[in-house]
């Protein structure tokens, strides 16, 4: 969790209080509620609805499905993303509250996949956000979404949080 | 009466209109003039109680009969098939014979399916007479093969595009239409909305290989 109890301290003062930085204290808090906004765009939003469902249970990590992006940290892209649904996506994006990640899940949301020479096909969703977690597969298992999704709470955990504001 | 007796019949009964009658799967299959369509059709609902359109075909018969995967030479580098750079033809605007929509009929009175098969015209934008009048689960089916193939359908209510983007140019299904499209999207950071912009990717031909070790 990266908080550390002094021993010292507890032996002094009797327990009680734990000591840490508040990077790691908002850090430690914002890895263990990522909310996703659910961007299903195909068949990798199976995937991601077996991840959340009761046999991988996402709710384990904190990990709760969110229908409004008001209320998101994380956008999951799972699926192709296509040119009409490209300003969606952004608008979505914009609407959600910082700090905000991306995990691009699946070939084609990483870089257009099967689809990559067609005409209707976004190559890549980071051509039209930007992507903290790449998660490759063609659907990706769950187990490889969850995998995904612990690499992003180590990354946030690296994160200066208080300088970056 | 087997499919063969039926065909016949139907040729008889609608001679008129000039149709050709063929079986195709156990099916007859009904050519006709795009200019006697729309009778054709109301009699097949009235007399023959086709009651129901399955599905309306759009086919763009510009490449027909050219052979992309054919090849007489291999060598020790791989096949000369498919790799043409012919593969997307040069637009053509003559609609000669290029683009015929095939209409799938169900009886269910009869437990009896058929075929329609019409050549558009040859006009630019290719034409056919709109069938929403006398089924009309025509509707979506006539706006997804005007988006896709660029045929009108005289007389639909709102012949608007179905599944491409807002603002898309072109008919993507047409054989000279380039797989890889014209435009492609981006977010442009300046103006903080996505845009458009030309395609950034070429055709790439995938040129088969055969891999063999150098003593043989």
């Amino acid at each position: 969790m990266g908080l550390e109890t002094d021993n010292d301290l507890i032996d002094q003062q009797g327990p009680g209080f734990i000591i840490t930085s508040v990077d790691k204290l908002v850090n430690w808090a914002r890895t263990g509620s990522m909310w996703p906004v659910t961007f299903g765009l195909a068949c990798c939003a199976i995937e991601m609805m077996h991840a959340g469902a009761a046999r991988y249970d996402t709710d384990r990590f904190g990990v709760f499905f969110r229908p409004s992006p008001r209320q998101s940290d994380v956008m999951i892209v799972a699926g192709t993303l296509v040119n009409k649904m490209a300003p969606a996506l952004r608008k979505v994006y914009d609407q959600m509250a910082e700090p905000k990640w991306v995990i691009s899940m699946g070939s084609c949301a990483n870089g257009g996949g099967y689809y990559h020479h067609s005409y209707s096909v976004v190559r890549g969703c980071d051509q039209i956000i930007p992507v903290d977690i790449y998660v490759p597969g063609c659907p990706p298992t769950s187990e490889a979404l969850i995998n995904g999704i612990i690499e992003l709470q180590e990354k946030i955990k690296n994160e200066e949080s208080i300088a970056n504001g | 009466m087997d499919s063969e007796e039926y065909s016949k019949s139907l040729e008889e009964k609608f001679h008129q209109y000039k149709i050709g009658v063929s079986i195709n799967r156990s099916n007859p299959e009904i050519e006709v003039n795009h200019e006697h369509l729309i009778e054709l059709a109301k009699k097949l609902k009235k007399d023959e109680s086709y009651e129901i359109l399955m599905d309306v075909i759009a086919v763009d018969f510009l490449t027909y009969g050219d052979v992309d995967w054919k090849t007489n030479d291999a060598t020790n580098t791989g096949y000369s098939r498919a790799v043409k750079p012919t593969i997307i033809p040069e637009i053509d605007e003559t609609f000669v014979e290029r683009f015929a929509v095939f209409y799938q009929l169900l009886s269910v009175s009869n437990n009896r399916r058929l075929t329609l098969k019409v050549f558009a015209s040859e006009s630019n934008p290719p034409s056919v007479p709109s069938l929403v009048d006398i089924w009309s689960s025509a509707d979506w089916f006539e706006r997804e093969a005007f988006d896709l193939m660029g045929i009108h359908f005289d007389g639909h209510p709102d012949l608007r595009r179905i599944l491409t983007d807002y603002g898309f140019i072109g008919h993507p299904f047409r054989k000279d239409f380039p797989t890889n499209g014209n435009l492609e999207v981006v977010y442009d950071e300046e103006k903080e909305e996505v845009v458009y912009q030309p395609v950034s990717i070429s055709t790439r031909p995938t040129v088969p290989r055969v891999i063999r070790d150098r003593n043989d």
